[in-house]
């Protein structure tokens, strides 16, 4: 039994076409969800690796897990234990388990400096075994800028204090500095009065004395001025004098130098013929002075030691 | 006849007057450096004196000749000391008195050792100038003609070393030796004179002192003559006598003087 009666030709398989319809809308809605599922890597095989925190601070579910700056995984749950240590499962897309190590270590980063969080796992070292669905990684959290900023404040706090110390003793070097500054620059105000008097009094006598000095060089160069050209003059004939007088010497020398060698030879050969006698004069007066009558006159040559006495 | 006289006496005239023969050269070179050196020193050249008696030493080791070695280690020794550098003057003595085996002969000893002393006494260094005196005496034996020196250098060393009646004693007995010489007297008598001015015998000093002076001149020792009148003018300013003092002190420093500048 009908509801309508199908008078109008066009309501014919009406049920039909709007099965039809709707079943068409269902197949692409489902297509849509596959899609978008394959896209989100929902029908990707995943394996769960396991870490154990201190705290859960900054973990959440669905944090990505980055290897090498790519996606990997997502955090999967979070669990409290009986100590009190949060567990973790993060899963891992199979395909990159073979790219870590089981020393690999889990990181909690920020991405940049106030980005969000994200957890960074390391390749480990080359040489161990490759990550398996089940392991457990070490984790540790990456110091970001709240730490730098701690630890910035530890490091700076007691040098701030030391200066604050340093500053307010009273028998520290600051402060002593800065006394004796005081006093240097109150000693200062009155070298300077004492160096405006010597100034004036350097003034005073330049006007009085240097400058009559001045007066007297001046009128000095006048007269220097006025005497240099006889003085010049003379000079002037003096090495004319001079000249001639060495030129003449240079004739004579160049008018006797061909006699030189000769009467050098005559020099050397009276000198040996001088020489020559001297010795046979001496010969002479050698026998001389040993022969009669002579050697009673010449006294005995001396042949034992020379006097000396006990006051010498 | 009167020619052949004359002939004759000629020939035993050039037969009796004949020159020695000429000696070996190195031997001729070796006096005639030791004669230039004498004649050097006799002039008072000592650095001429000095290098003539090295070479003459030089020639005469050359020729083994080892009485000529020790007279002329001697001479340059006594040359070295007139230079006023006795610490080399010692040393050349000590190359005959250190010698181990004996190849010196001891008159050479003995004259070392007494000119060391002497050198040694002008040091002041009195204990070692005792020491080689008692060498000296020892090879003298009182025999030796050097004895007068040795006793008037020993009366010098008393006399320094504090005893003056020793000095006194053994320099009076001295004096009066004439076997001892002019020169040996004249320091006997300073000695003399030294120890009376010690033992404040005052007059006397002075006295002897003149005589010395006298000896001395007589000799032309200027060293010796200024000694004399520093020794005069001491004791005269100690007699009281202060202008006799002053005349004989500038004596003194004239006498300085001329010898600075020869």
């Amino acid at each position: 039994m009908t509801l309508l009666a199908d008078k109008d030709e066009r309501f014919k398989n009406l049920f039909g076409k709007a099965a039809l319809f709707i079943l068409l809308a269902v197949l692409g809605l489902g297509l849509v969800f596959l899609w978008t599922g394959i896209k989100k890597g929902a029908f990707t095989p995943k394996s769960p690796i396991y870490f154990v925190a201190d705290s859960g601070q900054d973990l959440s579910e669905g944090m990505p897990v980055k290897f090498s700056g790519f996606k990997i995984g997502k955090l999967n749950t979070l669990t409290l234990d009986e100590q009190g240590h949060v567990q973790v499962e993060v899963a891992i897309e199979t395909k990159y388990l073979s790219l870590i190590r089981q020393d690999a270590v889990m990181s909690l980063k920020k991405e940049g400096v106030i980005g969000d969080g994200v957890l960074d796992v390391s390749r480990g070292t080359e040489g161990k075994p490759v990550l398996v669905a089940g392991d457990k990684v070490r984790f540790e959290r990456a110091s970001g800028l709240e730490q730098a900023v701690l630890e910035v404040k530890n490091r700076i706090m007691p040098i701030l204090d030391d200066l604050q110390h340093t500053l307010h003793d009273p028998d520290g070097d600051v402060r002593q500095t800065l006394k004796n500054l005081r006093e240097f620059s109150g000693e200062m105000r009155g070298t300077r009065e004492r160096l405006d008097r010597v100034l004036g009094s350097v003034d005073t006598n330049l006007n009085n004395e240097v400058g009559p000095l001045l007066r007297s060089l001046r009128q000095s160069a006048a007269k220097i001025d006025q005497d240099m050209p006889v003085l010049l003059k003379k000079v002037d004939s003096s090495m004319e004098s001079l000249r001639l007088t060495s030129e003449a010497i240079k004739d004579a020398v160049q008018h006797s130098a061909p006699q030189l060698p000769g009467m050098l030879g005559e020099a050397r050969e009276t000198l040996g013929k001088t020489r020559e006698m001297v010795g046979t004069t001496q010969e002479v007066v050698d026998s001389l002075s040993t022969s009669w009558p002579l050697k009673n006159v010449v006294p005995p040559p001396e042949t034992g030691p020379v006097r000396m006495d006990s006051h010498d | 006849m009167i020619r052949c006289y004359l002939l004759l006496s000629l020939f035993l005239v050039a037969c009796g007057s004949a020159p020695p023969p000429r000696l070996p050269q190195a031997l001729e070179q070796a006096n005639a450096a030791e004669k230039d050196a004498r004649r050097a020193l006799k002039g008072g050249e000592l650095l001429r004196a000095q290098h003539g008696f090295a070479k003459t030493l030089a020639l005469r080791q050359a020729l083994d000749d080892t009485a000529g070695v020790a007279t002329t280690l001697i001479n340059l020794a006594t040359v070295i000391h007139q230079l006023h550098e006795d610490e080399a003057a010692l040393i050349w003595l000590d190359k005959i008195l250190l010698e181990k085996v004996r190849i010196y002969a001891p008159e050479f000893h003995l004259t070392a050792a007494f000119r060391k002393a002497v050198i040694l006494t002008n040091l002041a260094r009195l204990d070692e100038a005792e020491s080689t005196l008692q060498l000296a005496e020892k090879i003298c034996e009182k025999k030796c003609t050097t004895r007068f020196g040795i006793d008037a250098l020993r009366a010098r060393l008393l006399l320094l070393k504090g005893d003056a009646e020793g000095a006194l004693a053994l320099a009076q007995a001295l004096s009066k030796e004439a076997l001892a010489g002019k020169e040996e007297q004249a320091n006997a008598l300073r000695v003399v004179a030294a120890a009376e001015e010690k033992l404040a015998r005052l007059a006397s000093a002075l006295l002897h002192y003149q005589a010395v002076l006298e000896m001395d001149k007589s000799l032309a020792l200027g060293t010796r003559i200024g000694e004399d009148l520093n020794g005069m003018a001491r004791v005269s300013k100690l007699l009281g006598h202060e202008d006799e003092s002053a005349m004989y002190a500038r004596r003194a420093a004239l006498v300085s003087e001329g010898l600075s500048r020869k």
